[in-house]
């Protein structure tokens, strides 16, 4: 265990120093990401019914915020694994005695941080914009969102073990970004099978507890066994497609850049 | 002294990704390394050095055969086995390019698990030892390709393991880096006692550091011999014959037909002689046409002229 918190500490250093270093990256990042929510929001403005402007603009907040979050996430995740293939660090990091889903765990808690953060920023600024003030109920928020995290960091996984094996992921992780936006935006009660699919669950609890002012006690366990075993399932999943793709790596030989 | 590595019958194919026939790229090879030697992995290009090398990390599954360091076994027993073992793989593209000197080595020590004090102390140490204390800060990018590679090796000392492995480590280096990355290799050796195996096409690298070598070839072992015994081995029956004039067609066939293993070029003729009664048999061939010989010398081998003929008997064979 002690082991693994050195991993933690030395990841997430890693992720923040390349932030810091790259910061016109990243603020480039945050602004197009905030373009296209000025998109949304003057389009909804436009077509949509004045009526319900403010509780539009809300839904669009928190749900662009969530696509922006799982889409980064998720695309950091492959990314990093392509070019660490190709660069060679990759088999570094497999040398390690500490296996290497754990160094990849590592690895996505430090993206996550990072893309929180600026999902934090994402939606002041949003908010500021558009005048519109969100429940930001810290005491639900929080619970709920780690929730939702574990099957985001279940789904990375699955995107590291396919980008692995494939390495070129760059079309697939393009498709990814539209499949995210339907989860993000798409309500549960639109598509109620969607449950089944990684955090929408707990972006629709999100949307109750930001928009609707939803407090925990306003959720019946129902929702919580959703949500928790919406977590376990893709955590689970997560790691055995990612340990089955190492294992196909490894007797192939596609952790090098051959 | 005790064996620290293990390598016991080991193949590895690969299946080509159009025809999906297989390739055996290792064929049953075997070897052990003892703690404290520096062995040398030789053989010409697509031998399989990397292959064996990689296998040896832990990075590639063997199809058969096994491995073990210091008694673990490298996929059973996968992560106790990486204790032992650190390795550069590709040299300078085995770190962050964008991280500082001192960021890559601290990142990579954590990932083993090792805590931020004793890395500083390691870092410090192994800095001064590389001589790249003021490039700390620096970042690698900015980095020359030399000091880049030595970074790479640093980062494989850091973890401090019994073991390391370096993969052609001297790879595209100016003469005078080289030489600088050699002498460190020694130094490391001499001083800390590691265990080291080196792939390489660099005789230097041979000749200077590895006691051993292990020479491959189409995924087989063709030699496993001291440096020293070879050279001597090969110094015996090596020859430098001037010639007058050039040779016929004739002569060309009998000599290729019994000495495979030969090289002429103007008139220098070298042969390397299985026993020294057979230079009789070169006079013989030269007789036929009364070809004039100006001198005849034995001649200084060196590595290079040792492994180019193992490798090529063993083609002939
Ligand atoms: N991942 C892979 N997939 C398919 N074939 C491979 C792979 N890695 C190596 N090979 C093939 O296996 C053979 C042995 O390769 P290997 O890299 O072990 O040789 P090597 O001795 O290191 O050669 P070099 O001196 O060129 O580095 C080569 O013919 C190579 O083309
Ligand atoms: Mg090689």
């Amino acid at each position: 265990m002690s082991a693994f918190l050195q991993v933690l500490r030395v990841n997430t250093k890693k992720e923040f120093i390349e932030m810091k270093r790259y910061l016109p990256n990243t603020l480039s990042l945050l602004a197009t990401f905030y373009i296209i929510f000025l998109a949304l929001f003057f389009g909804i403005q436009v077509v949509g019914d004045p009526a319900e402007a403010s509780s539009n603009t809300q839904y669009i907040i928190v749900n662009y915020v969530f696509w922006y979050f799982a889409m980064m996430t998720l695309q950091s995740t492959g990314g990093a694994i392509t070019m660490e293939a190709m660069r060679g660090t990759l088999e570094q990091l497999y040398m390690s005695p500490v296996s290497a889903w754990r160094i990849l765990l590592a690895r996505v808690f430090g993206m996550v941080a990072i893309h929180l953060s600026i999902m934090v920023v994402l939606i002041f600024a949003s908010m500021v914009t558009t005048g519109e003030w969100l429940h930001l109920n810290i005491g639900a928020i929080i619970p709920i969102l780690l929730l939702t995290i574990i099957s985001m960091i279940g789904v990375s996984f699955i995107i590291a073990g396919i980008s692995v094996i494939f390495k070129q992921v760059d079309a697939f992780l393009q498709i990814l970004q539209f499949i995210l936006m339907a989860f993000a935006f798409v309500p549960l009660s639109v598509a109620p099978y969607l449950v089944f699919a990684p955090f929408v669950k707990g972006v629709d609890m999100m949307r109750h507890v930001m928009i609707h002012g939803y407090t925990l006690g306003d959720f019946t366990w129902v929702d919580y066994s959703w949500l928790v075993g919406n977590g376990i399932f893709y955590a689970i999943i997560g790691v055995i497609v990612y340990r089955s793709c190492e294992r196909l790596a490894m007797n192939k030989g596609l952790l090098g850049h051959y | 002294m005790e064996t620290i590595i293990e390598v016991d019958g080991i193949r590895k194919g690969y299946k080509k990704r159009k025809s999906k026939e297989e390739f055996i790229a290792v064929d049953g090879i075997s070897f052990s390394v003892r703690k404290g030697e520096i062995v040398g992995l030789l053989g010409p290009n697509g031998a399989g050095k990397t292959t064996t090398i990689k296998s040896i990390c832990g990075l590639l599954v063997p199809d058969q055969g096994s491995i073990k360091i210091n008694g673990y076994d490298s996929v059973k027993e996968r992560n106790k086995a990486l204790r032992h073992i650190s390795a550069v793989l590709e040299g300078n593209r085995n770190v962050y390019w964008r991280l500082s000197v001192e960021e890559n080595l601290e990142y990579f020590s954590g990932n083993r698990g090792m805590r931020k004090k004793e890395s500083k102390e390691r870092i410090d140490q192994l800095l001064e030892l590389f001589r790249l204390e003021d490039k700390r800060k620096e970042i690698v990018n900015n980095l020359s390709r030399g000091m880049q590679q030595k970074l790479a090796i640093a980062v494989a000392l850091m973890a401090n393991t019994d073991v390391i492995l370096l993969d052609e480590p001297t790879l595209g280096l100016d003469v005078e880096t080289s030489y600088e990355v050699r002498s460190l290799l020694k130094h490391i050796a001499e001083r800390e006692g590691k265990t080291i195996i080196i792939s390489t096409h660099d005789m230097a690298v041979v000749q200077d550091l590895c006691k051993r070598t292990v020479i491959i070839n189409s995924g087989k072992v063709i030699a496993d011999e001291n440096v020293q015994h070879l050279l001597k081995l090969f110094e015996t029956s090596a020859y430098e014959i001037q010639l007058k004039e050039t040779l016929t067609e004739e002569q060309l066939t009998k000599l290729q037909h019994q000495f495979p293993i030969y090289n002429l070029h103007d008139l220098t003729l070298e042969v390397s002689l299985e026993h020294e009664e057979a230079i009789y048999q070169i006079m013989n061939i030269l007789s036929l046409n009364q070809t004039g010989i100006e001198t005849i010398n034995r001649t200084q081998v060196n590595f290079e002229q040792v492994f180019r003929r193992l490798v090529k008997e063993e083609a002939v064979s």
